[in-house]
């Protein structure tokens, strides 16, 4: 129970995807111009976080560790991702169409995205991850891998529908005209990253 | 660097590391191929005829998030082919075959501001708050004394995706050459103040007020008092007052500019 805590606030608050890590930052302030988008593409990014740890944890110790070839990480993590991205995108299409048209076209958007394969290559890292969850080294498995990925998922949702709501605010306040627009959105990002960066100091 | 270059490659190692990459990518492309034909969907034929007809502009004026989203909807039967301003009347009246619904032309059109107040007409206050003619209209019905006049707070500015508004002197102004009459500013606009004529129409009324002439004489130089001049010296005969306005029959006005001769407030106005 400690340890599904510690994941949460690790994932979520402390090591958040966007605003402490920096990664995702395209859709992060490219889909934040409305709540709704926002939303939709935050969910999409937790959905495709959490099938790629539940992917990619076991190709990792299953093929690429036992046959010695490591290295190889990254090149068959991006097509695994793009492939398992491309597949679901089609079985949402046919199955559940309500679903599609909430996420269905940022799925692509994030096939590769830089938050996706930053999420696949943090729980190969057995040592880093299990400093951040404070868990011993040897223990880190496949389960604690694919929660890692749905809060880490969830922290970009809950970052992205931040910045949606202080954008919609701010887009009616009578600004400087040089600031409106994308300039006032990286101010709001830089308060948003201040707050969050609060949660490391606990 | 250079060293790291000329170092013998294994082949060995070189050939397994390809042959598993090669292992894994089959796999996958063979699952991709499986879950394709698992999940077929049939594209509507219609729609896609359809969305090709579209003019493709993605104004958003018929309502819907886009070109394609509007083919979608007429195909269904849950929009109006009359509410996309900017495809030409041909492309329609294919569009109408392909769907077989009803379809009748209608003249190209260009939007026009109904007002051409701003510097001209006078405040009742000063207005001091959120940029934008939702927020101003507000407060007792925005600053103008003229309760039809236009703010220039450039609800249709943002609204036009062609860049087709601008506001100058403090009032919008829409640019012939750049409106494809989708009709999203007509419906950005708070006071309804921008209306649609023919592109070969030569003059219209830039005013659009209900009050009577003597209040209009005080509180806007350039607004329509009513007069009717321009009705009564019309030699086609395509004005008429209504409601203290002069409405342009466009049907009957040939473009001889007496009107705008004669409109002592200068509201009549040349495109």
């Amino acid at each position: 129970m400690a340890q599904f805590i510690m994941i949460i606030v690790s994932a979520m608050f402390i090591n958040n995807f966007v605003v402490v890590q920096f990664l995702g930052i395209c859709p992060f302030l490219g889909v934040s111009k409305d709540f709704k988008s926002a939303l939709g593409m935050g969910l999409a990014v937790t959905f495709v976080m959490t099938l790629t740890c539940l992917i990619t944890y076991p190709i990792y110790t299953l093929i690429l560790v036992p046959l010695n070839i490591e290295y190889m990480e990254i090149i068959i993590f991006i097509f695994v991702i793009a492939s398992l991205v491309q597949m679901i995108e089609m079985a949402l299409k046919r199955f559940s169409p309500t679903l599609y048209n909430a996420m269905g076209i940022y799925l692509p958007l994030i096939t590769t995205n830089c938050a996706v394969l930053g999420v696949a290559e943090l729980v190969i890292d057995t040592k880093q991850i299990a400093g951040l969850i404070g868990i011993a080294t040897g223990s880190m498995n496949i389960g604690f891998a694919v929660l890692y990925g749905l809060f880490a998922g969830l922290g970009f949702t809950l970052a992205i529908v931040l910045m949606s709501g202080l954008r919609e605010k701010v887009a009616r306040l009578p600004i400087n005209k040089h600031l409106k627009g994308f300039p006032i959105a990286m101010i709001v990002a830089c308060f948003i990253a201040m707050a969050f960066y609060v949660f490391a100091l606990i | 660097m250079l060293s790291l270059l000329l170092r013998p490659i294994n082949f060995a190692t070189l050939g397994y590391v390809i042959l598993i990459v090669a292992v894994i990518s089959i796999v996958f492309a063979f699952l991709i191929v499986l879950v394709s034909k698992l999940c077929f969907v049939k594209e509507d034929e219609k729609v896609k005829a359809v969305s090709e007809r579209l003019a493709g502009a993605n104004c958003g004026g018929c309502g819907y998030a886009g070109c394609a989203d509007f083919a979608k909807a007429l195909a269904e039967g849950k929009a109006e082919l009359c509410s996309c301003g900017a495809t030409s009347n041909e492309q329609k009246q294919e569009i109408a075959k392909i769907l077989d619904i009803p379809f009748s032309a209608t003249t190209k059109t260009f939007a026009v501001v109904k007002c051409a107040g701003g510097v001209n007409a006078k405040d009742k206050f000063e207005y001091v708050g959120n940029s934008g003619c939702t927020a101003e209209i507000t407060y007792a019905g925005g600053r103008k004394i003229c309760p039809e006049g236009c703010l220039g707070g450039g609800n249709c500015v943002e609204a036009c995706s062609d860049n087709g508004v601008k506001i100058a002197d403090g009032v919008a102004l829409v640019d012939k050459s750049l409106c494809v009459s989708c009709g999203a500013c007509a419906k950005s606009c708070p006071k309804n103040l921008i209306e649609f004529i023919p592109v070969t129409a030569k003059v219209y009324v830039a005013c659009s007020t209900k009050c009577r002439g003597k209040d209009v004489m005080s509180a806007c130089q350039v607004g329509c008092i009513g007069c009717g001049l321009c009705a009564r010296n019309c030699p086609e005969g395509a004005i008429e007052m209504v409601n203290n306005l002069p409405v342009i029959n466009y049907e009957k006005c040939n473009g001889c500019k007496t009107c705008v001769l004669k409109c002592p407030r200068k509201t009549i106005k040349e495109i």
